[in-house]
């Protein structure tokens, strides 16, 4: 197999990681807000519902949770699985990294001193506008650095996908090796990420300096 | 009457921070609030303010209850949406300024009129410019907070509030978070604002200048208003040995 064989074969992968990536953020990003707003609702059963789902997420691997997530409906309810393989995949994906994101919003929110919550009251704002116009504005700038964290471990996580055999760069990366004897594959897919999160640094940089305009 | 305030009661778990307090505030009248820390003025402006709920007693903002005593000695405030028209009455300035940090000035003081009472642009840019005017900060009309000191940060948030075009103005001890020599700018607006007969209620450790500047003083200790009257006999002939003793400390 020569060498742009072996790359045209692997962007395809890199296509798929970037599908899993693009809709994993899709989904979390939003979804981590609901759950951070849910954690301080006033319903008790609501907070410990979700502090529950939170533990359970981050106690265990995300490894573990993908394959629960695949095969659970089998062994619990006997479905065909047969065209569940992607979407078990994204909404294992989605639940974990929305609880890693809840719990940064949630970091967010309650770093914003309580003067912002009170000056808003008084000059008539409501709930959701104090939310939209004064609160989340200054959680966006505050969260960033660990936003871009987390956005850095998801374009590596997703390799993660090979367990449930979904052809993404590191599952192809694999079987070309083992099959042509070469460790090109990897080197291939490691440049990928590199260059990968290269730009995810380059793009939230600008974001943070782009919030750069108020301290 | 602007605000009338009666036989206000507000605890905080065990410790009563108001017992049983009253007073009014007519149009046009400057009322200073004195006293001890922890003796209950920052709790009563933020019950008057709707920041805090009171336990017991009566809010009333030009002839309308904003809250009432029930029956079984509870107070009971109008719906939700009724209070919103009650917030409209009253203005407040914090110690700590608690300005938009990622609003610049302008917007600082146009974001609300225009997304809570509806105004349009043009109106509340022009009241903007014109407060700022007032204040002295014209010039920095599109400065953000974080670049202008504390004393030109708190007229931005007293020209914030009167954007709103208030019936009334509560100040929390406005000179409290700032450096002495930032005081004087400050206390300068208030007293022109004093001037021009902006309904006001303050409370302050300045005692010159409430002596100067208001209609009436209130003395407050352990949640009760011990003294109250003309600034002239409050400061300089007080009855009660409270107060005598509080003022004797600011005398050296």
């Amino acid at each position: 197999m020569t060498f742009s064989t072996m790359f045209s074969t692997m962007a395809i992968g890199m296509l798929r990681s970037f599908g899993v990536f693009a809709l994993t953020l899709l989904g979390s990003m939003p979804l981590g807000m609901i759950v951070a707003l849910l954690k301080k609702s006033r319903f008790a059963l609501v907070r410990v519902v979700v502090s529950a789902y939170i533990s359970l997420i981050r106690g265990t691997p995300l490894m573990l949770q993908l394959l629960v997530w695949y095969f659970g409906p089998f062994y619990l309810f006997g479905m065909n699985i047969g065209s569940w393989r992607f979407p078990a995949l994204i909404l294992g994906f989605v639940l974990n990294y929305a609880a890693y994101f809840a719990e940064i919003y949630r970091g967010g929110i309650e770093s914003i001193p309580v003067g912002q919550y009170e000056a808003a009251e008084v000059l008539g704002y409501n709930r959701t506008q104090t939310f939209m116009r004064i609160i989340l504005p200054q959680v966006i700038k505050r969260i960033m650095p660990s936003v871009t964290n987390e956005v850095i471990t998801l374009v590596k996580d997703t390799s993660l996908a090979f367990t449930l055999a979904y052809q993404e760069v590191f599952s192809l990366a694999k079987q070309i090796s083992a099959s042509q004897t070469s460790f090109m594959p990897f080197l291939i897919a490691g440049v990928f990420y590199f260059v990968a999160n290269y730009l995810v640094e380059f793009v939230m940089g600008r974001i943070e300096k782009a919030l750069d305009y108020y301290k | 009457m602007i605000l009338e305030m009666k036989n206000i009661k507000k605890h905080f778990g065990d410790h009563e921070v108001l017992k049983d307090i009253s007073f009014n505030v007519d149009k046009g009248e400057v009322v200073s609030i004195i006293g001890p820390s922890g003796s209950g003025k920052s709790t009563l402006l933020r019950c008057a303010t709707f920041l805090e709920t009171i336990d017991g007693g009566e809010i009333v903002y030009m002839g309308k209850h904003a809250a009432r005593t029930n029956a079984q000695g509870q107070a009971v405030y109008v719906d939700h949406k009724e209070l919103r028209e009650f917030r409209g009455y009253c203005g407040l300035v914090f110690q700590q300024f608690n300005l938009f940090p990622h609003y610049d000035i302008l917007k600082n003081l146009i974001d609300a009129p225009i997304h809570v009472q509806g105004r349009s642009k043009e109106e509340a840019t022009a009241t903007a410019m014109d407060l700022l005017g007032k204040m002295g900060i014209a010039d920095r009309a599109n400065a953000y907070p974080y670049q202008l000191s504390g004393g030109q940060q708190q007229r931005v948030a007293i020209a914030r509030a009167l954007a709103m075009k208030p019936q009334i103005l509560f100040f929390d001890e406005p000179t409290s978070a700032l450096d002495p020599e930032l005081t004087g700018e400050v206390l300068k607006v208030i007293r022109q604002l004093a001037d021009e007969h902006m309904t006001m209620v303050v409370v302050t450790h300045e005692m010159p200048f409430a002596k100067a500047v208001s209609n009436r003083v209130l003395f407050m200790d352990g949640g009760v208003v011990v003294e109250q009257g003309d600034p002239h006999d409050v400061f300089d002939n007080p009855q009660e040995e409270r107060t005598k003793q509080f003022l004797r400390v600011f005398e050296r």
